[in-house]
């Protein structure tokens, strides 16, 4: 395993990404609730490059089997990525694919020390 | 990134994509019509081009590749980050749509001039010509026209807005002039054009997963049946049908469907001297895109056994935004099918069906 370091944390507000890349693959650096987490810049479903997609909510929905109403509420603001070759959705905080599931982005250690963000791959 | 294995196979295999859309302007289009046309695309208070409102990409979720697709070097740069050897370009536009025969009439040849002058002739790009059937006999002059054109290798007919459906003899002309210029049909469904020969659904769905789910084969499989029922590859024995954008998994469906119905109903299709699967597996061509994605691997090996390394093709749609990487399906090519027919479905199929010129 060897150790990178990637970014200073003040380079990074919640909400910011960063794209580097470590050993000749593409690693994506997320800040969100003030931890940072990093993901292979490769979606499972065609290969496209994923973290490079818009920042953005999703839909929620539940049915009132009583009322026959659907209810539809939009969630997770800023928390989920969306590839941008063909929409798949990705949960920012667990890596978790919302559109497949079992399916994730592969993930990597981070920690910080010093004020500097570091990567293990 | 693709792992080692994949990228070596790759590198060694020449890859023929038989679905590339080029992205034409309004304004671009415009200076290749006459008036009273062109003052109607660029000056008019009303829209040329009509939307169906449906947000395609989800508020942005799905990015735009296709606003910038729209010169030479674009395809040239798809090439390199695709790894795609030849890629078949055509305009996208289907012309069906438009309800004025003359303005139909028109965008044809126009779209025919942009892609000579953009793309063909001073690229060795290879192209299909737009053809707009509202008026056969005007549609057969413009394949006269382009179709002895070295780079011109078939022709594109939407099946979106098509009155009557494209079988109907009306349409013979076009079907002999294409045969006369030995250049397979392709036909192309859409999705944004839903609305036009699907308007109950299209208004009565709520949103855009039941009219993705149903647009393209929809239009795909009411045009096989209508051309199989009409007879055309009866009435032209040297013709061949290419179909793009709708999957692969309807057409073992409807094959043997209408295999059945034929033998029920022979005597009112009496044309037709040979089972409509005979004349598929025959005379058919299937592009890939947009392969289904079935939760069990094994399924998918089973549809493209149905369909044989003689009739399917690669394609990607690129650059629109439900376009396939060569990995969808050559993940199944390389693991349950051999070299052979991995060779065939990727390149060999399509020089034959576009008889592409070049050493096989
Ligand atoms: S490659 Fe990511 S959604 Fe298709």
């Amino acid at each position: 395993m060897s150790e990178h370091t990637v970014a200073t944390v003040s380079e990074l507000e919640d909400g910011d990404r960063k794209l580097i890349e470590i050993e000749g693959r593409e690693i994506a650096l997320f800040r969100l609730d003030g931890e940072f987490r990093a993901y292979t810049n490769w979606c499972i479903h065609q290969g496209g490059p994923a973290c490079e997609g818009s920042i953005t909510g999703t839909s929620d929905a539940e049915f009132d089997r009583d009322e026959l109403q659907t209810e539809l509420q939009w969630s997770k603001e800023g928390e989920v990525l969306n590839c941008p070759w063909h929409g798949w959705e990705y949960d920012i905080p667990t890596g978790d694919c919302l559109s497949k599931e079992g399916a994730k982005l592969p993930s990597h250690p981070v920690r910080v020390e010093d004020g500097d963000v570091v990567v293990s791959l | 990134m693709m792992s080692q294995t994949a990228a070596h196979a790759l590198a060694e295999t020449t890859v023929v994509d038989t679905d590339v859309h080029i992205t034409v302007e309004e304004e671009m289009i415009a200076k290749y019509l006459e008036e009273p046309h062109r003052s109607s695309i660029t000056d008019s208070p009303h829209p040329m081009f009509p939307s169906s409102s449906w947000d395609q990409r989800m508020g942005g979720k799905i990015d735009d590749y296709f606003s910038e697709f729209t010169g030479p070097e674009d395809i040239r740069q798809f090439q390199e980050d695709f790894q795609i050897d030849y890629p078949i370009i055509n305009t996208f536009e289907p012309l069906g749509k438009f309800s004025q025969p003359d303005l139909a009439m028109s965008l044809m040849r126009a779209y025919n001039d942009l892609l000579l002058d953009k793309f063909l002739d001073d690229y060795d790009f290879l192209g299909l010509g737009a053809v707009a059937t509202q008026r056969p006999e005007e549609a057969a002059a413009e394949i006269d026209r382009i179709g002895d054109n070295e780079q011109i290798v078939g022709l594109y007919l939407g099946t979106s807005g098509e009155y009557p459906p494209l079988g109907d003899p009306s349409n013979d002309p076009i079907y002999k002039a294409a045969e006369d210029h030995d250049l397979p049909i392709v036909f192309h469904g859409n999705g944004e054009e839903f609305m036009f020969d699907f308007p109950l659904h299209n208004k009565g769905f709520n949103n855009y997963f039941e009219v993705q789910s149903l647009g393209h084969p929809w239009q795909q499989m009411a045009t096989m049946a209508s051309v199989i029922g009409e007879g055309v590859p009866a009435k032209f024995p040297d013709l061949d049908f290419v179909f793009l954008e709708a999957g692969i998994g309807w057409v073992p469906y409807l094959m043997h469907r209408m295999n059945k119905i034929y033998r029920m109903r022979r005597s009112e299709v009496p044309l037709l001297d040979q089972s409509p699967e005979e004349y598929i597996r025959d005379r058919f061509y299937i592009g890939s895109q947009p392969l289904g994605e079935p939760n069990r691997s094994e399924d998918m090996k089973r549809m493209i056994e149905t369909l044989g390394a003689d009739m399917l093709m690669f394609a990607t749609d690129y650059p629109h935004w439900d376009f396939d990487h060569l990995e969808e399906l050559d993940k199944y090519l390389q693991h349950y099918f051999t070299e052979e027919e991995r060779q065939k479905i990727l390149y060999e199929t399509p020089v034959e069906a576009f008889r592409l010129p070049f050493q096989q």
